[in-house]
């Protein structure tokens, strides 16, 4: 049974929608820059959306409290979703997932019960998780079927496969899959206390990455399955081709050297859709910019892919890596790179890694023909998945 | 310096929650990472904060780390080099 | 069709097996609780005493289904899915970590690591090595509806089994239950899956 992709959405660092998005991809216009939007007494470089909340709130005509992660995931979900109605006979869910929750505005609270004796207590209610979800799919009218998953950076791919196989399962007909996350404190001190935070603009494939730079943002798109698009008549802008989820079983934030979690992935995402890696057009990859992530995604590749690794590249060069939106935001790439033929470029790469000598696609590739992208998502936990996107 | 090794011992026992070790069970030249002691990456990370929440070092970078926690002997050696 | 080949409960004065007392908690801190079901599993795993409570907890669960289910491992690495949920997510090591940077101090990366739920299944593929598929979704209540359908997708594709396994450790309280789901009913306890039967095991006890 074919799943179709009718609807994307996406806010990230480089744009408000996906236009905006597809134009810095295009253009190497990356996102990331020196930290402005949020209030930090730190001079670090993030891969911010360029809107204040209040501004987003006034645009999203919503109503506060609502954590910022709320708030991108709306924009996001919004944009998929629109031009879409409510249909009784179109059984229609959500999914969206998020690491990081209403941290953002649990962190003014936290502040302001240390700073006064009267903090905004409503701050406080907006931290839970499946909360994030709740406020979107309010903001949209669904309720048939709503769920919030977090398992760290593969979220966004996570919510992509529990949405398709509830197709598959014919237990949903429509389903708007994503996710969003938001900057906080919270995030930029743990991954400082990693020590794999970088100073400087992240550099993915390189022999001299030192670390990732955080970004934020959501993206979001919708699944379809024949029987809804009889009766919603959207365009088909691309189809699911596979997917697949393993676990690394190494270490709590650590790949695996050998690359076996993500190898497992790729190949299994492979088998299940049917696909021939000679097949695969292109590889959005993981590519956070940390040693660790880049080798082993490397070895990863080689393993499946052998002497033939497709055309690869790391967005998050333009974005920053934005946790749990990320697999969704690529997945958003991944139907552009599709509809439009081409390869987006990595930023800011020049020497290839010693061990593994892959070169990633550095300017943007027009030249060939885009059928099957892979995108992978691997999180701590050693959670692992790819998703793969053909022409519909 | 044998009261610091015993010191830091003790801290690192403490600190990594290593419950089922006692400062006797930590000879001054045995490998903390690897065989010996089997800590990690995570355990090397923790071991750079105790260096600077507890002797004022600060270590920007992680490779540094590798040298400095072989053995407790080295890590005493570098701290009362670098104290402050 | 799919089964329930095991289950157990753990609560903060109680755990059982498959419905069984097993054991029960005078009083105590949550420390002292978790400590006194690690020290009765009598196994030796240095790594256990660096995890945070839920990982813990997941840890614990596992062995005892484990200990109910030998046959466990006669599943390949890949076969088992690992499947949990809870209520509030890492929330209360989230706040650990906070108080750890709070007030000019260092964060700490041991805490850090296990500021994400589904960290609790890494410790346990870890432990297991296994390789299989992981999920952790966050829900308000126990949602037997999910379990049931998700391991039914699982199970007639991608996987040969599942642990699932709802998991909550927080205001001083533990409530968690894990179940193991197989294609067969091995043991003969005649649970077959569905969300009817998971809702009147989980609250059983």
């Amino acid at each position: 049974m074919s799943i179709y992709i009718t609807g994307v959405g996406v806010i990230s660092a480089i744009g408000l929608n996906v236009e905006e998005n597809y134009q810095s991809l295009r253009n190497k216009k990356t996102g990331i820059e020196p930290i402005n939007y949020f209030p930090s007494t730190k001079n670090i470089l993030v891969g911010e959306v360029k809107l204040s909340s209040d501004d987003l709130i006034a645009q999203l005509n919503v109503t506060a409290p609502i954590s910022r992660t709320s708030l991108l995931g709306l924009a996001a979900a919004k944009e998929a979703w629109e031009g879409n109605q409510h249909d009784a006979s179109i059984r229609t869910g959500i999914i969206s997932s998020t690491s990081v929750g209403g941290m953002d505005n649990s962190e003014q609270y936290y502040k302001q019960r240390l700073e006064s004796d009267t903090p905004d207590i409503s701050l406080i209610t907006t931290h839970d998780s499946g909360t994030t979800t709740e406020r979107i799919a309010t903001a949209l009218g669904i309720s048939g079927y709503i769920n919030t998953l977090s398992t760290a950076c593969s979220s966004g791919a996570n919510a992509i496969m529990l949405g398709a196989r509830l197709i598959e399962q014919n237990r949903l007909d429509r389903v708007l899959v994503g996710g969003s996350d938001s900057f906080t404190n919270f995030t930029e001190e743990g991954f400082r206390s990693l020590m794999i935070y970088s100073d400087d603009w992240v550099k993915p494939f390189d022999e001299n990455r030192n670390g990732l730079n955080l970004g934020e943002g959501g993206g979001f798109i919708l699944l379809e399955n024949e029987k809804s698009l009889n009766i919603t008549n959207n365009k088909k802008l691309a189809a699911l081709g596979g997917w697949a989820n393993t676990a690394d079983a190494y270490h709590q934030t650590a790949s695996s050297p050998d690359g076996k979690g993500a190898t497992l992935a790729i190949s299994n995402a492979l088998k299940i859709g049917n696909i021939n890696p000679s097949e695969v057009s292109y590889v959005n990859a993981h590519g956070t910019g940390t040693p660790n992530n880049d080798l082993s995604e490397s070895v990863a590749l080689k393993n499946v892919f052998k002497e033939k690794v497709p055309p690869f590249s790391s967005t998050k060069s333009y974005t920053g890596h934005t946790l749990a939106a990320s697999g969704a935001i690529e997945a958003v790439y991944s139907v552009l790179a599709l509809q439009h033929n081409v390869i987006f470029p990595n930023l800011n790469y020049s020497t290839p890694i010693t061990d593994t000598e892959l070169v990633p696609e550095v300017n943007l590739n027009e030249s060939h023909e885009v059928n099957v992208v892979l995108s992978n998502s691997f999180g701590f936990g050693g959670n692992n998945s790819t998703v793969i996107f053909k022409k519909a | 310096m044998e009261n610091l090794k015993r010191e830091l011992k003790e801290q690192i026992i403490e600190r990594l929650n290593l419950e089922d070790v006692n400062v006797e069970d930590i000879a001054d030249d045995m490998p903390l990472f690897g065989g010996g002691l089997g800590l990690d990456s995570i355990d090397a990370l923790e071991l750079i904060v105790l260096l600077e929440n507890d002797y004022g070092i600060e270590l920007t970078n992680p490779e540094e780390g590798k040298e400095i926690f072989q053995t407790v002997n080295s890590m005493s050696d570098f701290i009362s080099r670098n104290r402050k | 069709m799919s089964y329930i080949s095991s289950y157990c409960h753990i609560s903060s004065t109680i755990y059982s097996v498959n419905g069984q007392v097993a054991n029960t908690f005078e009083s105590g801190t949550l420390d002292e609780i978790i400590s006194e079901l690690y020290t009765s599993l009598d196994i030796k795993y240095s790594k256990f005493h660096k995890m945070d409570q839920l990982s813990k907890i997941g840890f614990i669960g596992t062995e005892l289904i484990k200990r109910d289910f030998p046959a466990i491992d006669n599943y390949g690495e890949n076969d088992i899915a690992v499947l949990f949920a809870n209520r509030r997510s890492s929330a209360t090591t989230d706040i650990n970590f906070l108080d750890s940077y709070q007030d000019g101090g260092i964060p700490s990366p041991s805490l850090f690591v296990y500021t994400l739920p589904n960290i609790v299944i890494g410790e346990i593929s870890i432990r297991n090595k296994w390789f299989g598929e992981n999920m952790f979704t966050i829900s308000n209540h126990f949602d037997a509806n999910y379990f049931a359908n998700y391991c039914d997708i699982l199970l007639q594709k991608s996987s040969e089994a599942a642990l699932c396994g709802w998991v909550n450790v927080d205001d001083n309280k533990i409530e968690a239950f894990f179940f193991f789901i197989t294609k067969k009913d091995i043991k003969q306890l005649n649970l077959q899956l569905n969300s009817e039967k998971l809702t009147e095991i989980y609250r059983a006890i």
